[in-house]
């Protein structure tokens, strides 16, 4: 015993200055690291804004409605025994003399909230804020250099801050959960002035109590649950807020299997050659007596003991990386996170243990099948069918792992997948690429002669480096892009004169004194009405019994839409089939956006049917239009005539640009209308900004791992195929080619290579950003000429630089003594 | 048997000495070493394990240069030669064959004896290598990898290479080393029989007594000095 563990160190000890044993360790380093933050980060953000969903909702259970809550619905909770309230959450422009902000407020009944508490600073004695006083987050305190005692105005009511909020349930959903957030009670709002019948806010009732009666509630309300309502609870949906964040983690998880992917590649290849290099060593070990079970047992132990240390420095390092990302997004995140479950800890090390012993073990059960007689002469281990079989299993087994690890299986196995045959597809034209430029050099050149023999002979070394340097090179181009030009791009490419303001909640009293003032501030605006209301039937008939379920999925059949009327048809929407009505047409008739036509398969002459709060109301498509919704003006996806709508009680929407220097106009306008709601786009686009720029940050992190694990590969590989040149290059030169000769065919060969694969990264970067321009943007695809010059710079310079510091000129004498001993 | 000779002298050694600094001495290996090779002739070098059998060929071959000593290869006296000049003379008269074949494991057996002609600048390196590989039986393996052939095969592939680029002289290192008996037997067959129709010089380096007894002259490389023994 004492033997093989002195035999176990030994081997240990000189196998730590082998490059394979080495980048093995690292990759397998890097990998734990990598999954340890995102189990760690994954669970903090899961069971913070997710899992803790009663805190979260701040209730058992939520229903949600843009409209006020019904009657019925309070009843209901009321028979049932249980404890409820209610909250109206809307967006709202808060403003501290000439200083303005927009921010979400929520305006609560008592008690509040049910589960969970309101988190404040300094520590109040009431759960939420009495009347008179509002509770804000730190965001709203710093940019207007509040403190808690300082007034606000809110509408037509100045509160007082009562306490900086450092954590709060309830935060409601959407994007508005995002925003900077103020609690007040509800008995203030109607001082405030902001709500009137048919603003735009988001209605809650609160439920909390006895898990049975719970769950009956619940069952009733859902099967009745109407068009502009929702249901949160513990066990169903989520919060937006959640929903938002889970898709941000799904995305750095998403980044992140191509690290490991490219981890567990650099581990699969090290241990290859690492075992490759054993045999002799296996065999001598046989010939001193010990069998095939001591060798499995002495090169597991070698494994175990590597994975128990890399599995105390990986876990150490993710924790490290975890907290750094948590300091980038800690002043936007919600709330406090809470800390991670015990075992989260350990899930790298089962990552790193997947990796190390799913992939170790078949080579490990091959040097078990060493005979002593490969001291005497060189064998090579077939690979049989068992041996094959186990391989294999492996593979599907670690596979298995990471899907599972990335908790999204589906959207990770298509990833997956687009990175293997990606890998293969770009390897396979990178080497045709190779063959196609190397033609013309070996008619001219004897140089291009032996770069035609050394393209044929080094193929699959090719195919795997070009493969693996494209999809890192895209991934990295991609990112950047995405993290300079692609927003900008899309900022200048909004005109001059885009709107930058937006008004709701504008009451039909309000239009004639409002229109007066933007005037007077030679502002130019258009109102528009503003009825809400659902699509129920088409031509007759319940719109869900003649649409198939692709249709039925569209956004506009699913929630209430802003209907709008007009006379005259909007500027900017030009009218694309049939024609728009006299002004004096007294059928109901109706304007249809053009997309939504072509995704229903609506044409001029349907007649659609519409639940406008109760009231039914059926009318003829007239004409379609065409809609640029990134225009920021006001959209509708459709326009009634006046006769058909203008009976209905409406608010009023407007949009208008303020230049830097109108800004205070904004102050003004709030001063003399205190409750209209206005908008800043500015400052929403710079929210989603803000929080696009940290995840950006996150994601460029977990880049930069599989940056260092793709490098790492490349290295490997690298230094691999130049040990083999070595020996090719010894050859070369013993078969009359002088030393300048096979350095230059390495030096061509890497150059081609690198610029083969930069042209590549780049057309692909380029193919992918031109699909985002066009659907994602809606902008005509652009080039990117730095791009064009940096990639191939880059590559060629990578290959090269690298071939040249880690190649190694053979004398002649050393070629000869390098022949004889191989 | 007898085999085509000339009088014009290929190779000669001429007081060549090689030793190997050590960190307080110097380790000699062979010192005042003299030997002449004819043009056709067949030389067989033979000594015990560590005697520095190897060395001298490469030596002789160019590979290497002697610490003391000159050594003249057709005519030109190497130490002399520059590094191109030197590659030029190994890539137009001096072929090698080794004990481990040395077959690129990527290149079909028609590349791999290309492969040599390309070096030289051949400008009908395919045409020659499907000859060469035809003339030691290989007419019908000609797009097989290394691992696809036999070491008999993957051998006489090596000796294709060799004849290929028609060298004035031939190194063979332990030629039939990694082969069994009867294929090794085979290949020394083929050998001299391809180096008596091309009337090649060859030296080579072996510990089968059989297989020096082939040849024209041996030696004996022992205790750093050579002991011609008469064929």
């Amino acid at each position: 015993m004492k033997g093989f563990r002195l035999l176990l160190l030994h081997q240990i000890s000189s196998q730590l200055r082998t490059t394979e044993w080495r980048a093995l360790l690292f990759a397998t380093w890097i990998a734990i690291a990598l999954a340890t933050l995102l189990a760690l980060l994954g669970d903090r953000l899961e069971r913070g804004l997710l899992r803790e969903s009663a805190a979260m909702l701040g209730a058992d259970l939520t229903l949600s409605s843009q409209r006020p809550i019904r009657n019925e619905r309070l009843e209901h909770a009321q028979q049932a025994g249980l404890e409820h309230t209610q909250v109206i959450q809307f967006p709202s422009m808060i403003h501290v003399g000439d200083e303005m902000m927009l921010v979400s407020v929520r305006a609560a009944e008592s008690p509040y909230p049910l589960r969970g508490e309101i988190r404040t600073r300094p520590e109040q004695p009431h759960a939420q804020p009495p009347a008179g006083e509002v509770w804000v987050e730190s965001r709203i305190l710093s940019q207007l250099e509040l403190s808690p005692g300082d007034q606000i105005t809110l509408g037509y009511a100045e509160l007082r801050i009562g306490a900086e909020m450092l954590s709060s349930p309830d935060r409601g959903s959407g994007f508005r959960s995002f925003s900077p957030q103020l609690v007040m009670h509800q008995d203030d709002l109607e001082a405030t002035g902001i709500l009137a019948p048919g603003s735009r806010a988001e209605f809650r009732l609160l439920v909390a109590g006895d898990q049975s009666s719970l769950e009956l509630l619940e069952q009733a309300w859902r099967d009745s649950l109407q068009g502009d309502e929702r249901l949160f609870s513990l066990h169903t949906d989520q919060p937006m807020t959640g929903a938002a964040l889970g898709s941000a983690l799904g995305y750095l998880k998403l980044t992140a299997l191509i690290a490991l992917l490219l981890a567990a590649l650099t581990i699969f290849l090290s241990l290859r050659r690492f075992s490759q290099g054993q045999h002799k060593r296996c065999a001598l070990l046989l010939s001193l007596g010990l069998n095939g079970s001591d060798l499995i047992k002495l090169y597991l132990c070698q494994l175990l003991l590597a994975w128990g240390t890399l599995s105390l420095l990986g876990t150490l390092t993710g924790v490290l990386l975890e907290q750094l990302i948590l300091t980038w997004l800690n002043e936007l995140l919600p709330q406090a996170l809470p800390t991670p479950v015990l075992w989260r800890y350990f899930s790298g090390t089962a990552m790193g243990f997947a990796l190390l012993i799913l992939l170790g073990l078949p080579p490990i059960l091959q040097l078990s099948r060493i005979s002593v007689s490969s001291l005497f002469r060189d064998e090579i281990l077939g690979s049989d069918t068992r041996a094959q079989l186990i391989q294999f299993s492996c593979f599907i087994l670690l596979a298995a792992a990471l899907l599972t690890f990335l908790e999204a299986p589906l959207a990770a196995l298509t990833l997956l997948v687009l990175i293997l045959v990606g890998g293969a597809l770009f390897g396979w034209i990178a080497q045709q690429l190779l063959r196609l430029l190397a033609a013309p050099l070996g008619r001219k050149l004897l140089l291009g002669r032996l770069l035609t023999l050394r393209l044929r002979q080094q193929k699959r070394w090719h195919r795997l480096q070009a493969g693996v340097v494209i999809l890192l090179m895209t991934l990295l181009s991609l990112v950047w892009i995405s993290r300079t030009d692609l927003l900008a791009d899309w900022q200048t490419q909004i005109p001059e004169d885009t709107p930058n303001y937006f008004v709701v909640n504008i009451q039909p009293w309000q239009t004639e004194p409002l229109q007066h003032f933007l005037s007077e501030q030679q502002i130019s605006s258009q109102l528009y009405p503003m009825v809400r209301g659902r699509i129920t039937t088409l031509n007759g008939a319940p719109i869900h019994e003649q649409l198939n379920p692709q249709q039925l999925e569209h956004n506009t059949l699913n929630r209430e839409l802003n209907l709008s009327w007009s006379d005259q048809p909007p500027a900017h929407n030009p009218v694309t089939a049939g024609r728009w009505w006299d002004s004096d047409s007294d059928d109901a008739e109706i304007s249809v956006e053009q997309e939504m036509a072509e995704e229903l398969g609506l044409v001029p002459g349907d007649r659609l049917g519409f639940d406008l709060g109760g009231l039914t109301l059926e009318a003829r498509i007239s004409n379609l239009r065409q809609v640029e919704w990134t225009s920021f003006q006001p959209n509708f996806y459709v326009i009634f005539n006046a006769a058909a709508l203008e009976q209905m009680p409406a608010t009023f929407i407007t949009s208008f640009r303020l230049t830097p220097e109108q800004e205070s106009i904004a102050t003004q306008l709030l001063r003399e209308f205190p409750s209209l709601t206005l908008i800043d786009i500015g400052q929403l686009l710079q929210q989603i900004a803000t929080w696009m720029e940290r995840l950006g940050d996150s994601s460029a992190l977990i880049l930069a791992l599989t940056l260092l694990c793709g490098a790492l590969l490349m290295l490997l590989t690298l230094r691999q195929a130049l040990e083999q040149r070595r020996y090719e290059s010894a050859l070369l030169q013993t078969l009359g080619a002088s030393a300048a000769q096979t350095q230059r065919l390495d030096l061509l060969e890497l150059l081609l290579l690198g610029a083969v694969c930069g042209f590549l990264a780049v057309m692909t970067a380029e193919g992918t950003l031109a699909l985002l321009y066009l659907y994602l943007l809606q902008l005509p695809p652009k080039l990117h000429p730095l791009m064009w010059g940096l990639l191939p710079l880059a590559s060629t310079l990578f290959f090269t630089l690298s071939g040249a510091v880690l190649r190694r000129q053979l004398t002649l004498p050393q070629c000869y003594r390098l022949l004889r001993s191989a | 048997m007898t085999l085509p000779t000339t009088d014009e002298i290929i190779l000669e050694a001429q007081h060549v000495a090689k030793w190997f600094p050590t960190q307080d001495q110097r380790l000699n290996l062979f010192s005042d070493l003299n030997l002449r090779v004819h043009t056709g002739q067949t030389l067989a070098i033979v000594g015990r394990s560590g005697a520095g059998k190897s060395t001298l060929l490469s030596l002789l071959a160019g590979l290497d240069q002697p610490s003391e000593g000159q050594i003249y290869l057709a005519g030109h006296q190497l130490a002399t030669l520059d590094d191109r000049t030197r590659a030029d003379l190994r890539a137009r008269q001096i072929s090698f064959i080794f004990q481990s074949f040395h077959l690129l494991p990527e290149l079909t057996a028609l590349d791999n004896v290309r492969l040599a002609l390309e070096i030289r600048g051949d400008r009908h390196a395919d045409e020659q290598a499907r000859h060469w590989l035809s003339e030691v039986g290989l007419g019908n393996r000609m797009q097989h990898y290394p691992a696809q052939l036999s070491g008999g095969e993957q051998q006489r592939v090596a000796i294709a290479r060799a004849f290929a680029t028609q060298p004035a002289l031939l190194f063979a290192d332990e030629p039939t080393g990694n082969l069994d008996e009867e294929t090794g037997h085979q290949i020394i067959e083929q050998l001299f029989d391809l180096n008596t129709r091309e009337n090649t010089t060859l030296i080579l380096i072996t510990h089968d007594p059989e297989l020096a007894a082939r040849c024209q002259r041996c030696v004996t490389l022992h205790a750093g000095q050579l002991h011609e023994a008469t064929a």
